[in-house]
């Protein structure tokens, strides 16, 4: 069975060129349109182009760095190149389409960096990601503008930000601080902008911001202060540091009060002035004059250094004004020489004056006319001791020269000046510190130094480490002689002997012994030569010499010469002492002891006693010299007597007993004899040297 | 056994335009992305090439635009000289070519190690802020490139080839 096989279809292996394509054909096609759809749109959904120029490039690339809008990144930065001059560089940044069109002129651009201050660290994400560059524009859609001028750092005021704009200015020695925040009660209510010095350079002015709610905090009558840095006062309740807060320490800050209510409500673009402290804020508003100060111009004669500008014009002691300027002035036309003067131009501020009626400079300057006939003159004296500044002080001089107070027109009151105040104060300062400076300080410093490391020697040597205890041990030694019974008693032994010395020799002249023995001597004399002539009278003699020996024994002879003997003893026993004898040289050094000790003796009346008894001491050493003068010849007497009687008794071989009995009698009248000798002669010397110690 | 697929040098022609589409891309945008801290580099296939070549290593760079260039824009004019050659009869070099055509089919498939390299070092180098590679556009761009090319060598028909030869022989 072979059939042949059916008539297959024969057909052109090329078909329509169409038909005869591949389905593969639709990828190629599919990624054409794919590619096309994805280049459209983005072409279409690219925004326009802006130009802005920054001072420096400050990290801005091509490519990466963005454009934010409240931190929403809403365009690129394309390129970075210059201006056609290279004086500043453009940053050509593509936006997106639909914030375009609210970027109008009011648009501000700034760059983003990390910033360390004293408020913080603001800027921190930027550190990693680098800068970025902030937009801000109103909300509302405006004309597009594509060129801007950007800045380095966030404006105060972004646009579509509102708030109260005010105006800071200092005059004198406040300060503005770039960007400082404004404090309320310890609260961030506002922010300063960058301080900018005047045109003319009087003053420097920085815009301000008080954040809108908090605009009705400040009013007409509000004074701003400075409180950067800190404040040291130191008063009667201790030092005081006062500071913000260490943000101000450093950064500097505003703040401000409002200490009187009334004020006006207060427009956009008003300034304010920025006191340095709060006292002076304060001040400020009970001072503040709405008038113009009244200028005078004072010439003075001598040109005295020390005034500065700013320097106070008082008045009563009264604050009043300052010195506006100084210069010198040379016019020889008025002052007839040519020599510089002091030419002050005083600023007087009218309110201060308290005037009655309108507070104007020209009330102001009717008040000092008049009382410039009157005598009120300026002077200049001395603001400060230490510093030597000068203040201009408003005086009334009672006989002053006339004058008045000119006002011309083209040249300014000229006030009538007295003579200065300065030269006193600093002229005496002066002397004192020259006589000060001229005080030998370094001899008499060279000179002490010298005395001390002598006495530092002096104490230091043991010798007279060993005084103190030398004086001790002497004073003791004084104090215990003084102390001592038998210096106590030494008054009371003079006494006793004295007295009885006195006794004895009252007994002696009332005796009258010597003329009693003369006479008994005469008589035995007389006796002597009767019984020479007449020997047959022999016995009865020799009873009449036994009778006169014992006469003579009575005569209590014996008891004399002992008390005498005893006498003598005690005397000689004071004085021989060992106290006795280093008395002297002790009493030396306690003379002070000695003396009281004389005085109390005065006192108690004991030296009129003794006194007394000397005299009578001295009358009767006297007495006793007179009778001792007796003695020699009494003796002599005896003697002869003796002789006479020895012979006669050798004559007789049986007076034996009354010769030995004579030769004991005549022995003891001899040791009479002797003694008072011996004390006449003691008395004749110790009594001065017993009581005075020499 | 297979027919003779009528349609072959269309879709090589096809899969070559898609491939020659995807690889401009894959030059033009960056192939890898790395951000470290400081800095975020973007590096097409030729700047790498050429920045590594700058610091010297002159190796890897030649390595590189041998890998990522060369022999990418060397299959694309083989594909084409091959699939052009075959309408043109009496070319001769039957056996070149087709060596030609076997070393293309060969070697497409090596054409990915770059995209290799690129997922491996996006994978391991993912320290978060420190340090971060990430594969660009153009990644996937030379992906699709070597897919494409690849797909239009296999679409070629190498019996094509020796269908010249034949025809070349029938005519004389």
């Amino acid at each position: 069975m072979s059939d042949t096989p059916p008539n297959v279809s024969m057909k052109p292996a090329r078909k329509l060129f169409l038909s005869g394509a591949s389905v593969v054909w639709i990828i190629p096609l599919l990624a054409l349109v794919a590619a096309l759809a994805v280049a459209w749109n983005n072409y279409n959904s690219r925004g326009p182009e802006i130009y802005v120029t920054f001072e420096k490039g400050a990290g801005i690339k091509a490519g990466e760095t963005e454009l934010r809008y409240r931190d929403v990144t809403v365009g690129r930065v394309e390129e970075v190149g210059f201006t056609e001059d290279l004086s500043k560089v453009v940053a050509t940044i593509r936006v997106d389409k639909d914030v375009a069109p609210f970027i109008d002129r009011s648009a501000a651009f700034w760059v983003v960096q990390p910033e360390v201050s004293a408020r913080g660290i603001t800027g921190l994400s930027t550190v990693l990601s680098g800068v970025y560059i902030e937009g801000s524009w109103s909300e509302k859609e405006g004309e597009f503008a594509n060129t801007f001028s950007g800045s380095d750092a966030a404006p105060l005021i972004r646009p579509g930000q509102s708030g109260l704009q005010v105006a800071f200015r200092t005059v004198g020695n406040g300060q503005l601080t770039d960007n400082a925040p404004i404090f309320y009660r310890g609260i961030e209510v506002g922010r300063m902008g960058k301080a900018e010095i005047a045109p003319r350079g009087n003053f420097a002015i920085a815009e301000a911001l008080i954040f809108e709610n908090y605009r009705n905090l400040v009013n007409g009558s509000t004074r701003f202060w400075d409180t950067s840095g800190f404040s040291l006062s130191i008063g009667p309740t201790g030092a005081e540091i006062d500071f913000q807060s260490i943000a101000t320490l450093v950064g500097g800050g505003v703040t401000f009060d409002t200490f009187v209510s009334g004020g006006d409500r207060v427009q956009d673009g008003t300034v304010f002035e920025i006191y340095p402290s709060r006292e002076e804020a304060r001040n400020s508003v009970f001072n503040a004059s709405e008038v113009d100060p009244l200028k005078l111009s004072v010439v003075f004669d001598d040109n005295v250094s020390g005034l500065a500008v700013g320097a106070p014009v008082e008045l009563s002691g009264l604050n009043i004004g300052e010195v506006e300027s100084l210069s010198g002035i040379v016019d020889y036309d008025v002052f007839g020489d040519n020599r510089v003067r002091l030419n002050v131009t005083l600023s007087i501020q009218p309110a201060r004056l308290g005037l009655p009626g309108e507070v104007s400079a020209a009330t102001a300057l009717e008040f000092l006319e008049d009382r410039v006939i009157t005598g009120l003159r300026a002077r200049l004296a001395s603001a400060s001791l230490l510093t030597g500044g000068l203040k201009v002080e408003l005086v009334t001089v009672d006989d002053a020269p006339p004058a008045r107070l000119e006002a011309t027109d083209d040249r300014l009151p000229v006030l009538p000046t007295t003579e200065n105040e300065t030269s006193d104060a600093s002229a005496t300062v002066e002397g004192v510190f020259s006589r000060i400076n001229n005080l030998p300080i370094e001899e008499l410093l060279n000179s002490a130094i010298g005395l001390m490391n002598s006495a530092q020697t002096l104490i230091g040597s043991d010798d007279l480490q060993q005084t103190p205890r030398d004086v001790r041990t002497l004073i003791n030694e004084v104090t215990g002689l003084v102390s001592s019974d038998s210096v106590q008693n030494i008054p009371v032994s003079l006494n006793a002997t004295l007295q009885r010395v006195e006794t004895l020799v009252a007994t002696l002249e009332q005796e009258q012994m010597a003329a009693r023995l003369l006479t008994a001597v005469d008589s035995v004399s007389a006796a002597a030569d009767a019984f020479s002539t007449s020997t047959e009278g022999v016995p009865e003699l020799v009873t009449e010499i036994r009778a006169v020996a014992a006469k003579a024994e009575e005569l209590e002879l014996q008891q004399l010469v002992d008390e005498l003997t005893e006498l003598t003893r005690s005397a000689d026993q004071v004085i021989g002492t060992p106290d006795a004898v280093a008395l002297p040289g002790s009493l030396k050094d306690a003379l002070d002891e000695l003396n009281y000790t004389l005085q109390e003796l005065r006192e108690g009346g004991a030296i009129e006693n003794v006194n007394r008894t000397l005299a009578s001491a001295q009358n009767a050493a006297d007495n006793i010299a007179v009778s001792a003068q007796d003695l020699p010849r009494i003796v002599t007497r005896l003697s002869t007597l003796f002789d006479q009687a020895g012979r006669t008794i050798e004559g007789y071989n049986r007076g034996d007993q009354i010769s030995r009995t004579t030769e004991e009698t005549l022995r003891d009248i001899q040791k009479a004899a002797d003694a008072l000798t011996s004390l006449a002669r003691t008395i004749e010397r110790n009594p001065n040297s017993l009581l005075l110690g020499r | 056994m297979k027919s003779r697929d009528a349609n072959s040098l269309q879709k090589v022609w096809a899969w070559w335009l898609v491939g020659f589409m995807c690889y401009i891309p894959a030059n033009v945008y960056p192939m890898l992305q790395t951000r470290t801290l400081f800095q975020n580099d973007q590096s097409t296939i030729i700047g790498g090439a050429v920045e590594l070549a700058q610091y010297g290593s002159w190796g890897i760079a030649f390595i590189i635009l041998l890998a990522s260039v060369a022999i990418p824009l060397a299959k694309f004019w083989a594909v084409a000289y091959l699939a052009l050659s075959v309408r043109r009869p009496g070319a001769g070099f039957n056996n070149s070519r087709h060596l030609m055509y076997e070393i293309v089919e060969y070697i497409g498939r090596w054409s990915m190690i770059d995209i290799f390299v690129v997922a491996i070092l996006s994978s391991l180098v993912q320290l978060n802020t420190l340090a971060n590679i990430n594969p660009g556009p153009a990644s996937m761009f030379f992906a699709l490139s070597v897919i494409f090319t690849m797909l239009s060598a296999q679409a070629f028909d190498s019996r094509l080839i020796w269908d010249g030869q034949a025809k070349d022989k029938g005519s004389a």
